[in-house]
């Protein structure tokens, strides 16, 4: 998918969002243990950084209680005048990221119950389009920017009203999504997040070359994009969840207005407000529901 | 403008030009390493990247498997530029065909960056020695300063307010190209001396830089030398101040020419001295692959032709008055109207109408910048009207064949020229023909086989 037009710098400078996934719960049950999954992270981020003077990187953080940004390579605090350094992901990420899996511990009230437990996705995501929107508005200039999920903890259903409308505004706004995705089974969410804004979505077989799968896939540029084999996605899951219990659900109730769905028939449309008639009314003026089938 | 992409790009061909051990001599360096990945085309940046940990060499055919048939031909561009500069080197085994390998000592350099992060050439001096180091806007206008006395100099001696260090036989070398001098007449600007102009500094810059360097060996001062301390120089930080003592001789010699251009400010304390890179330097190795101008415009051009540039340098008048009637200069203000006759003016001397569109639209002030298009559409289709105008007439050689025995023989050399297609021009009542000259031969011919 073509990236914003115009007015943009050379073709290959680029903005790179990472939401990076640090939920506990999942890490301590990992294959790959998280130090080392870091080291390859950094490599990853000079790496991009190498690659152009003007590339810039940002890092969020996707906790299970919260979400912060632990990195920006433009950031003054990188260029102060009195010591000149180099942008280095290294030292400023790892200190930032200790911080904040600190604060988010400290934020967890209760035990999770029940075996999913999933890292705050939308608000990660929600953020990194907040910052993009804040880049293209800055001037008549501004690099291509993408998003890269490494994620690996399980899709939470109660995120999937928030996450669907952050990928249709990064749709909107020629954001692609591209997910690496580090957990035992395929998320739907990223999975549908790449297919639908025009990222890649990867799940490595072999956790130990992770480096090597983000060099190979993530690290092109968009403009180079349209001339690179990159994998392809087969199979998306696009199940929905329903708004009103979060269950993932094949079949359901949908309001004729805006479109939420439901499991069990409702009154009334929680999202828009509409009055849904008695279920085998024919009225025509008011809203109708489409019926599950087998229904009596 | 395609010029500029031939200019910046050449200073990569003079060094994938060196020899072979030069080039692998200059990739000990670590920053020459990272100058040149920076300057390739970005699927041979991928590339890199991809074989950065790969010790064994990957196939020709498996490399060919990574694009899809549309970028096939940005592939062999990107695969000839990486063996031009040896960084691919290349093997042939008659089993896997050829293959391809990095180059190790650009490997071992790379991956060093990558997992230690970038390191500066050297350390900046402490503040204690240096004291009050000049702002950021102080350098800027220091270089745009220094660059413009230079630049107006070198098109028009006269005119420069003071004169540079710069030696008058290196001037010469600068504006070898760019100016004719004939005896007793003021040096004009050559076509491509115009076009040099309407340039942007970054290419500006390395076309200067590239004489300089090309011009090196005269004065017994190694090329590859001074292309590793160029390119190093990009990656110190702007603003920061450097010592000197640890350059070499001939290092210290090239910061007092870059000096003068605008490139490094010397300063000089009570015990040391130092420079201190400018954003003309440090953006030397991001103008490498980059063709588009980043910098703030000024010229603001109207539906009535009419043009405002709020600019106070001399230069930004000079290069204006090349295309349009300077009509008054204000103190932030210089105020034009494009005419025919400033355009009949341009277009003798050697511009074309593309270059002069592309400088208006490359320099358009912000307020305008983000109209579409920046440069009004009537503006641009008269311009380009009016150098069509001046090739209204084509000329094609060609023969004149009159005096036909009979109609038959005309009508007859007619058809023939026809069939050729060579038949520029023909006047059956007076029997006239005129004939392009590659089918004259076939005609000539043909009109003795039909005396016989």
């Amino acid at each position: 998918m073509a990236s914003a037009p115009s007015k943009l710098y050379a073709d290959d400078v680029s903005l790179l969002v990472v939401l990076l996934d640090t939920n506990p719960f999942f890490w301590s049950a990992s294959s790959l243990p998280f130090s080392k999954f870091i080291s390859h992270v950094i490599s990853f981020l000079n790496s991009i950084l190498l690659l152009n003077q003007l590339n810039q990187i940002v890092v969020i953080a996707t906790g299970h209680n919260c979400c912060d940004y632990v990195y920006d390579s433009s950031s003054l605090a990188n260029r102060s005048s009195g010591t000149g350094k180099l942008p280095a992901p290294s030292a400023d990420l790892l200190e930032k990221l200790e911080e904040f899996v600190i604060r988010d511990e400290k934020l967890l009230k209760r035990e999770p119950e029940g075996p999913i437990v999933s890292s705050l996705l939308s608000g990660s995501l929600s953020m990194a389009l907040c910052y993009i929107q804040r880049v293209f508005r800055s001037g008549p200039l501004h690099p291509h920017p993408r998003i890269l999920c490494l994620h690996g903890s399980q899709d939470g259903p109660e995120q999937y009203v928030a996450i669907m409308n952050a990928i249709f505004s990064a749709q909107r706004s020629m954001v692609p999504i591209d997910s690496c995705f580090i957990g035992a089974q395929n998320s739907a969410f990223l999975q549908q997040a790449s297919y639908i804004t025009g990222g890649v979505y990867l799940k490595p077989q072999l956790l130990d070359g992770t480096f090597q799968y983000l060099s190979t896939v993530f690290a092109t540029d968009l403009h180079s994009r349209g001339f690179l084999q990159l994998p392809k996605s087969v199979g998306v899951d696009f199940r929905a969840s329903c708004f009103c219990h979060k269950k993932t659900i094949d079949m359901g109730y949908i309001c004729s207005v805006c479109l939420s769905i439901f499991c069990k028939h409702h009154k009334k449309c929680s999202t828009c407000g509409s009055v849904f008639g008695q279920p085998q009314s024919d009225a025509a003026s008011e809203p109708s529901k489409k019926r599950k089938t087998g229904d009596a | 403008m395609p010029q500029v992409k031939i200019i910046a790009k050449n200073f990569m061909d003079m060094v994938a030009a060196l020899p072979a051990m030069k080039l692998d001599q200059l990739y000990q360096n670590a920053f020459i390493c990272e100058a040149i990945l920076r300057s390739l085309p970005p699927l041979a940046k991928k590339y890199v990247i991809q074989m950065l940990y790969i010790e064994e060499a990957v196939t020709t055919k498996s490399m060919e498997e990574w694009v899809l048939p549309d970028g096939i031909s940005k592939h062999k561009v990107a695969i000839d530029r990486l063996l031009q500069l040896r960084i691919f080197s290349e093997t042939f085994d008659r089993s896997s065909g050829t293959s391809y390998r990095l180059n190790p000592t650009f490997q071992a350099n790379l991956q060093k960056h990558i997992t230690c992060g970038g390191v500066l050439p050297r350390e900046p001096m402490p503040l204690s020695i240096t004291a009050r180091l000049p702002s950021l806007e102080d350098l800027e206008a220091y270089a745009l300063e220094q660059w413009e006395c230079f630049l107006l100099q070198l098109i028009n001696s006269a005119q420069a307010e003071k004169m540079m260090n710069i030696s008058s036989s290196m001037m010469r070398v600068f504006q070898r190209g760019l100016l004719t001098q004939r005896d007793k007449e003021p040096p004009r600007l050559t076509e491509s001396g115009f076009q040099f102009l309407l340039m942007d500094t970054n290419a500006q810059l390395w076309y200067i830089i590239r004489e300089y360097i090309s011009n090196s060996e005269e004065r017994d001062v190694d090329s590859a030398d001074l292309i590793s301390f160029m390119l190093e120089l990009s990656f110190h930080a702007t603003g920061e101040a450097y010592n000197m003592n640890t350059l070499t001789e001939d290092q210290r010699n090239t910061l007092k020419d870059l000096a003068d251009l605008g490139l490094v400010k010397l300063q000089q304390g009570r015990k040391d001295s130092w420079f201190i890179p400018t954003k003309l330097a440090t953006n030397l190795s991001v103008s490498l692959a980059d063709s588009s101008a980043r910098k703030q415009g000024f010229v603001v051009v109207e539906t009535n032709f009419r043009m405002y540039a709020y600019s106070t340098s001399k230069l930004h008048c000079e290069i204006l008055r090349l295309f349009s009637r300077i009509e008054y200069q204000l103190p932030n203000l210089i105020v034009g109207a494009i005419t025919k006759e400033s355009l009949y003016n341009a277009f003798d001397n050697g511009i074309t109408s593309e270059q002069i569109i592309s400088f208006l639209q490359q320099n358009s002030h912000p307020r305008v910048a983000e109209r579409i298009p920046s440069v009004p559409e009537n503006v641009t289709d008269q311009i380009r009207l009016w150098e069509s105008d001046l090739n209204r007439v084509e000329m094609a050689p060609a023969h004149f064949y009159d005096e036909f025995p009979s109609r038959d023989v005309f009508e007859a050399a007619c058809d023939f020229a026809r069939e050729y297609g060579g038949l520029l021009w023909e006047d059956s009542k007076k029997m006239r023909l005129v004939v392009k000259t590659d089918v004259h031969m076939h005609m000539r011919e043909h009109l003795r086989r039909q005396r016989q």
